[in-house]
C-alpha cells in the first residue's frame, strides 16, 4: 500500500496544503519544531486514528481549533481510495471515519491502510508505564486482526458498566447481588482480550529473538513477560465493593521486558534501548507480513546518532521493496540509509513544506 | 384545517390510541395485542426482547410461532437502569402458572443485552424452565435491529441453552 497524497487541516502546526509522496522513500528534513514529526504523526493518524506521541487527542488540534481532519489518497492493489479522519472536540467529541466519502466503523476503517511507527524519541514501550505497554500489545494485535478492536471495546464497555455498578453498590444504590449479571460477561470479555495478548506476545518474542540473533546484536536475553491479571471475582467481591472499582482484568495486565530478571530499562544504555525498540518494531512488522501478502507503511521519527545506524540500514534493506518509508531527522546525515534509492525530499518550515523534490 | 395540520392531527390520534399490551408490553391499539390473542400461536414458548420494535425483526423470519415479552430496556448501570427498571418481574409472573416450556432470550448481542440475559437466566433457573439465548455468529453491530432475515433465522435455529 502506498500513500500518494496527504492533506491535514488544523492538525498541530501543519498548513492545509496537499503533499505528494514518493512510493518508495520520503525524507523529511527541517529544523526542530518546524513540524517534521507532525507530518509523520498525521500519516500515522490517517491510518490508525491515533497518534504515536500522545494519547490525548486534544493536543492534536491547532491552537484554538475545535475540528481537525486528515485526508489522504491510498493506492492498494491498483485501486486508489480516499481516506479521511475528522475529529471534533469541545462539548461534543466526535470522530468521523470515511473511505471514499462513506462512513466506516473503526475496525473496517483501519483495515484499509496499515502504518507502523518508530520514534527514537519515544521509548515508552520499554521505559514507560504498564499502560504504554498494554497499548503497545493492543495496537500490535489490531494491526494483524482488526476484529480485536471490537473485543477491546466490548471489554472497555463492560468494565465501565461494572465500575458504575460497583460505585452504585458502594453508595447504597444497588445490592451486591446485582453484580451477578455482569460478572460472566466481564470474565468472557476479559478472557478474549488476554488470550489475544498472550498469543501475540509469544509470537512477537519469537520474531524479536530471531531479529536480534540475525544482527548479532550484543544485547541478548531480553525476555518478554506477560502477566495477565486474572482473579476469582467471587473471592474478590468484598474487596471490589469496598474499593468501588474493578480490581482485576486486562486493565491491570503487565507486560515486562527484562534482562536477567531486571527491567530492561534499568540495564540498557539509551542507544541500546533505542535499538531494542527498533527491533521490536521490526518484529511487529514481521508478524504483519506473515499474515498479509503486502507491505505496510513505515514511519521513522527522529533518527539520531544514538541509534545504531548500521543496524537500521540493514533492517531497512531487509524490508520488501514495496515498503513505503517516511523518515525524519534533524541531521540529514542520518538519513543516508534511505537516500540510496529513488526518494522524495521534503523540507518543512513552520508547518509548511517549502521544498519538495524527487530524486530518481 | 390545513393539510399539515390534518396530518399532525392524524398522527396524534394514532399516538393516543397506542397502548402497551398488558400481557407482553408490545405496542398495540387493542389489549391484549394481536400476537397475545392469536390462537394459532404457541403459548409454551416466550421470546424476550428489549423493545417492542425488536418484534418485527424476529417476525420477519416466520420461524418463530411463540409469544413475546418486551422488557422495555436493558440493564445499564451507566444509565442508572437496574433490574427494577425493566420488566423481568412481569415475565416471571407469566411463567409461574406453568405451561411455558422455553424462554428464548433475544436481548441485543452487546454488553448490556448479555448482562440482561444473565440476569433473566438467574431469575428463571429456579423455575426449571428451559432457557435459551440467540446465537450470533456474525456481528450485527451489537444491535438486533440491524440483523437481517438470514442472520436472525440462523440465530434462532442455533440458540443455545444458558
Ligand atoms: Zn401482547
Amino acid at each position: 500500500m502506498i500513500l500518494s497524497t496527504l492533506t491535514a487541516e488544523n492538525f498541530r502546526n501543519l498548513e492545509p496544503e496537499e503533499h505528494a509522496f514518493h512510493p518508495a522513500s520520503n525524507i523529511i528534513v527541517g529544523q526542530n519544531g518546524q513540524g517534521k514529526t507532525n507530518l509523520l504523526e498525521a500519516i500515522y493518524f490517517l491510518g490508525t486514528t491515533k497518534s504515536f506521541r500522545t494519547t490525548r487527542a486534544a493536543s492534536l488540534f491547532r491552537f484554538g481549533a475545535s475540528t481537525l481532519a486528515v485526508a489522504g489518497r491510498v493506492l492498494r492493489d491498483g485501486v486508489e481510495r480516499t481516506m479521511r479522519v475528522a475529529l471534533e472536540t469541545g462539548e461534543i467529541k466526535r470522530r468521523l471515519l470515511m473511505i471514499n466519502g462513506e462512513r466506516m466503523p473503526l475496525p473496517e476503517y483501519v483495515k484499509a491502510f496499515t502504518v507502523f511507527a518508530y520514534s527514537a524519541d519515544r521509548l515508552d514501550v520499554v521505559r514507560g508505564t504498564p499502560d504504554d505497554r498494554r497499548r503497545f500489545l493492543d495496537r500490535g494485535i489490531a494491526s494483524i486482526n482488526a476484529a480485536y478492536l471490537d473485543d477491546l471495546s466490548r471489554y472497555h464497555r463492560v468494565l465501565r458498566q461494572r465500575n458504575a455498578l460497583l460505585y452504585e453498590i458502594g453508595t447504597g444504590g444497588a445490592g451486591v447481588r446485582s453484580l451477578d449479571a455482569w460478572d460472566e460477561g466481564f470474565t468472557s470479555a476479559a478472557q478474549s482480550v488476554q488470550r489475544a495478548r498472550d498469543a501475540y506476545k509469544n509470537e512477537l518474542a519469537e520474531a524479536f529473538e530471531r531479529i536480534v540473533a540475525a544482527h548479532h546484536y550484543h544485547v541478548s536475553g531480553v525476555r518478554f513477560e506477560y502477566r495477565p491479571n486474572v482473579a476469582d471475582l467471587r473471592a474478590l467481591r468484598k474487596e471490589e465493593v469496598r474499593a468501588r472499582i474493578s480490581l482485576a482484568g486486562p486493565q491491570r495486565d503487565h507486560l515486562d521486558f527484562t534482562i536477567e530478571g531486571r527491567p530492561a530499562a534499568d540495564v540498557l544504555s539509551g542507544g541500546e534501548l533505542k535499538t531494542i525498540v527498533l527491533f521490536l518494531k521490526f518484529a511487529k512488522l514481521e508478524l504483519f507480513r506473515r499474515r498479509f501478502d503486502e507491505a505496510p507503511l513505515f514511519v521513522l521519527d527522529d533518527i539520531d546518532a544514538e541509534l545504531d545506524l548500521r543496524i537500521l540500514q540493514k533492517l531497512l534493506a531487509g524490508l520488501p521493496a514495496s515498503t513505503q518509508v517516511f523518515a525524519t531527522s534533524a541531521k540529514e546525515a542520518f538519513l543516508e540509509a534511505l537516500r540510496a534509492g529513488p526518494h522524495r525530499r521534503l523540507t518543512l518550515e513552520n508547518g509548511r513544506v517549502t521544498t519538495s523534490t524527487e530524486f530518481v | 384545517m390545513g393539510e399539515a395540520e390534518a396530518l399532525a392531527h392524524a398522527i396524534l390520534e394514532v399516538k393516543e390510541r397506542i397502548i402497551r399490551c398488558t400481557t407482553c408490553n408490545n405496542m398495540t391499539d387493542v389489549d391484549p395485542c394481536a400476537i397475545c390473542s392469536d390462537p394459532r400461536r404457541d403459548p409454551s414458548v416466550i421470546c424476550v426482547v428489549e423493545e417492542a420494535f425488536n418484534i418485527p425483526t424476529i417476525e420477519q423470519t416466520r420461524d418463530f410461532k411463540g409469544m413475546y415479552h418486551v422488557l422495555l430496556g436493558a440493564l445499564s448501570p451507566l444509565k442508572g437502569i437496574g433490574p427494577q427498571d425493566i420488566d423481568v418481574a412481569g415475565l416471571v409472573k407469566r411463567l409461574s402458572p406453568g405451561g411455558v416450556h422455553e424462554v428464548i432470550v433475544a436481548t441485543n448481542p452487546n454488553v448490556e443485552g448479555e448482562a440482561t440475559a444473565s440476569y433473566i437466566a438467574q431469575q428463571i433457573h429456579p423455575l426449571g424452565i428451559r432457557i435459551t439465548r440467540l446465537a450470533f455468529g456474525l456481528p450485527v453491530g451489537g444491535d438486533l435491529e440491524y440483523a437481517d432475515q438470514v442472520t436472525m433465522s440462523k440465530a434462532l435455529e442455533g440458540r443455545r441453552e444458558i
